[in-house]
């Protein structure tokens, strides 16, 4: 069925943009240094930045080059979250699994995201630091069955451990993958997203901001 | 390689044009002077482009016939569309087509005594064509030079220069409208690429940076913060709103930078250059690379001070910082014309397109700032905007304190500095009360001093400051003598003032 889609483009070389968001010290940056670099808490490290990292994956015989994009976490920084996620072709929420406010935010995200960007963007809620369960503020119930009703996946992650993330991040692809295919046989041809779609650099006014800005978080 | 040529080592007959014609070479122009370099430059697109000039001349023949109905339409496919488009600015395009291939004739004969001004030729002259024809040579020299080994090299240089040349007679279209029509070409033309590369992104992704240099470089003067737009508005007014906030600090803004460290300021330094330095470029790609560069130093800052790689939210502060310190020229007009006419592969999930994006969101940040985003009062941020007081002397001795998680000290420091700066009025003001006073008392003891300076010295006797200068000290008292001193150092109105009622 699929190869089936690919007809004229079975060489091709996907490329995929996807952006990290959560709360901040919820272990974004952490996650994508594991996938990346198998790295954690590493002072030594030989990158010079974690902000914009790339993989290159083979996927059943396709090439994919997964580009991720951190955000910043800060509260003060939430209205630009529509610059940083437009084009982006997944997206990763990320939340503290001890922590049931991150939880909350994720969910403002989510919907955030359903509304600008409709159903073109592959959704991951990841609950994170499954290390800690004794410490576990959200049921595994509650979060599981919260992504399922918003056509999201779940995954529980431990960047510490180096627990699920090679599989969050291979499920997600494979998912965008299928979602690029679907496009492309609705367009009819082969092209990616119509030029339209690119253009206006814009933040939006109506955030429901919430609590004051939550400052700096590397104390903890 | 330039290393050599670099100091003091000038031999005349390096500096010579090759041609041995007895001007002066140019490096830029392969050693030869301006006008031999032209020559030799169009002998070359004429051998390897003669052909592609016949079609080409065949062409606008063919479709000469068909010249009015051409409105652009969605449904068109890609090609057709070009040759549509293209075909419609035919009639005043073939000067600027023939101008690459026909060196020789038409030039004006006093071109030599102006080497530097490359075209003088008949092209239907805006000036800003001819300012950036030399430009747009190298350009088209470059471009032809790099597509000369493929083998649809001619076929992509015909319809880039058959684009261009139409877009530069579109300068009355709305600049959402330009972009549309080149984001078009650069997605036709790279859906064509990838169909005839076999899917090879890479090699698609090259062809397509050198299209869009080429493109780009001979459209910038035309569509580069276009009169349709506000563009050169905004600029003024973000430009405006920086200088407004010239008091922001590294710490307001939680910046883990420590520009005590002189690595740090070095890079900080050379941030700002990188970003300032965008204004300058034409294409695109290049005024993403400043950016880049920009990015990498903000990196390595960050990593001197805080010995671990930056994470976005890291970086996006800083980077606000570097903005906020460059106040980079044309800042709007400078994303615009990307966001407009970048090759947008690069723009969505490259490495360039992150940086670009945070720069994006660095300047939606300074648009909105408000006293929230800088953990201040709206008390203090008026305060502040108004320019009636300032944090800044306080960054000198706050500047020792860990800049990451000290929003909470800030706030305090800032706090500190207003009653500090509460304190010194105060002393200030009392300062002034008791200068008036002093003057007050100085006065009245003057006054008393003359007077009874006066009653010492009865009416009949001569006046008191001639005879003190003239008679001998003995005969006065040293009490008056000391007095006499302080008479003279007082205006000479006072004394009639005082005593003339
Ligand atoms: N135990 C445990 N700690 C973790 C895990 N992942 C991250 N951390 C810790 O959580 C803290 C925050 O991690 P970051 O990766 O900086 O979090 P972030 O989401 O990038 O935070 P911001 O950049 O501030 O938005 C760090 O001290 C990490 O060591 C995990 O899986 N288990
Ligand atoms: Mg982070
Ligand atoms: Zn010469």
């Amino acid at each position: 069925m699929s190869s089936a889609g690919a007809a004229g483009t079975s060489n091709r070389t996907y490329s995929f943009k996807v952006v990290l968001l959560g709360e901040g010290c919820v272990g974004k940056t952490s996650l994508v240094l594991r996938y990346c670099e198998n790295k954690f808490n590493d002072k030594h490290i030989t990158t010079l930045q974690a902000s914009f990292l790339t993989k290159k994956l083979n996927i059943t015989g396709k090439r994919v080059n997964l580009a991720i994009w951190d955000t910043a976490g800060q509260e003060r920084f939430h209205a630009l979250g529509p610059i940083y996620y437009r084009d982006s072709n997944g997206a990763v929420l990320v939340y503290d699994v001890t922590d049931e406010d991150s939880f909350q935010k994720v969910k403002n995200w989510v919907k955030e995201l359903r509304k600008m960007l409709g159903n073109d963007i592959c959704l991951c809620i990841v609950g994170n630091k499954i290390d800690l369960d004794k410490d576990r503020h959200v049921s595994v119930e509650d979060a599981e069955s919260y992504a399922e009703s918003v056509g999201a996946k779940h995954y529980h992650t431990s960047a510490k451990l180096n627990k699920g993330i090679e599989e969050l991040f291979l499920d997600l692809c494979k998912r965008m993958m299928e979602t690029a295919h679907a496009e492309e046989r609705a367009k009819g041809n082969g092209a990616s997203q119509s030029a339209a779609t690119r253009r206006g650099v814009q933040i939006v006014d109506d955030e429901p901001q919430a609590t004051p800005a939550g400052g700096c978080c590397s104390s903890g | 390689m330039s290393i050599q040529r670099r100091g003091i080592h000038l031999d005349q007959s390096e500096l010579l044009c090759k041609k041995g014609c007895g001007f002066y070479g140019n490096a830029a122009w392969q050693g030869f002077c301006s006008k031999c370099w032209r020559e030799e430059k169009q002998r070359q697109i004429q051998e390897d482009w003669a052909l592609a000039e016949r079609l080409q001349r065949e062409e606008e023949e063919a479709y000469a016939n068909r010249q009015q109905k051409s409105q652009p339409q969605a449904a068109v496919t890609p090609f057709n569309k070009f040759e549509e488009r293209k075909n419609k600015e035919k009639s005043s395009k073939v000067h600027t087509v023939t101008k690459f291939f026909t060196p020789s004739t038409k030039t004006p004969p006093k071109k030599d005594a102006a080497p530097f001004d490359a075209h003088s030729g008949p092209s239907p002259s805006s000036s800003t064509r001819r300012h950036s024809c030399l430009e747009d040579e190298r350009a088209t020299q470059e471009f032809i030079d790099f597509l000369k080994p493929l083998k649809s090299g001619r076929e992509i240089f015909k319809q880039c220069r058959a684009f261009t040349e139409g877009m530069v007679y579109k300068q009355d279209m709305g600049a959402d409208e330009l972009s549309e029509c080149v984001q078009d070409f650069y997605q036709n033309l790279s859906d064509r690429l990838q169909a005839q590369f076999k899917g090879s992104s890479d090699h698609v992704e090259s062809v397509m940076d050198e299209v869009e240099k080429y493109m780009m470089t001979r459209l910038y003067k035309a569509v580069f913060c276009p009169e349709s737009t506000d563009d050169e508005k905004k600029d003024l007014a973000i430009q405006k709103r920086i200088r407004s906030l010239h008091w922001v600090t590294i710490e307001m803004l939680c910046v883990p930078v420590d520009e005590d460290i002189p690595e740090v300021s070095d890079r900080v330094v050379k941030a700002i250059t990188d970003v300032i330095e965008m204004d300058s470029k034409w294409v695109p790609k290049e005024k993403l690379a400043c950016i880049t560069r920009c990015s990498k130093h903000i990196f390595n800052a960050i990593k001197v001070s805080k010995k671990e790689a930056a994470s976005a939210d890291d970086f996006l502060p800083t980077l606000i910082y570097i903005v906020l310190k460059a106040n980079p020229p044309r800042l709007q007009s400078n994303i615009q014309y990307i966001t407009r006419f970048c090759n947008p592969s690069r723009l969505m999930s490259g490495e360039d397109g992150y940086y670009f994006t945070n720069l994006c969101c660095a300047v939606a940040f300074i648009e909105k700032l408000d006293a929230q985003s800088l953990n201040l009062s709206s008390e203090e941020f008026e305060l502040y905007m108004s320019g009636q007081a300032s944090p800044n002397w306080l960054q000198t001795r706050g500047a020792s304190s860990s800049s990451s998680g000290s929003t909470a000290l800030t706030q305090v420091h800032n706090q500190a500095d207003l009653s500090v700066l509460d304190k010194r009025e105060e002393h200030v003001r009392k300062g002034a009360r008791q200068l008036e006073n002093d003057l007050i008392d100085w006065t009245n003891e003057v006054e008393q001093k003359v007077q009874s300076a006066l009653e010492s010295f009865p009416a009949g006797t001569p006046a008191p400051a001639g005879t003190a200068a003239s008679e001998p000290a003995p005969a006065a008292p040293s009490a008056i003598d000391s007095e006499n001193v302080e008479n003279e150092l007082l205006p000479p109105p006072l004394q009639p003032q005082v005593f003339a009622g």
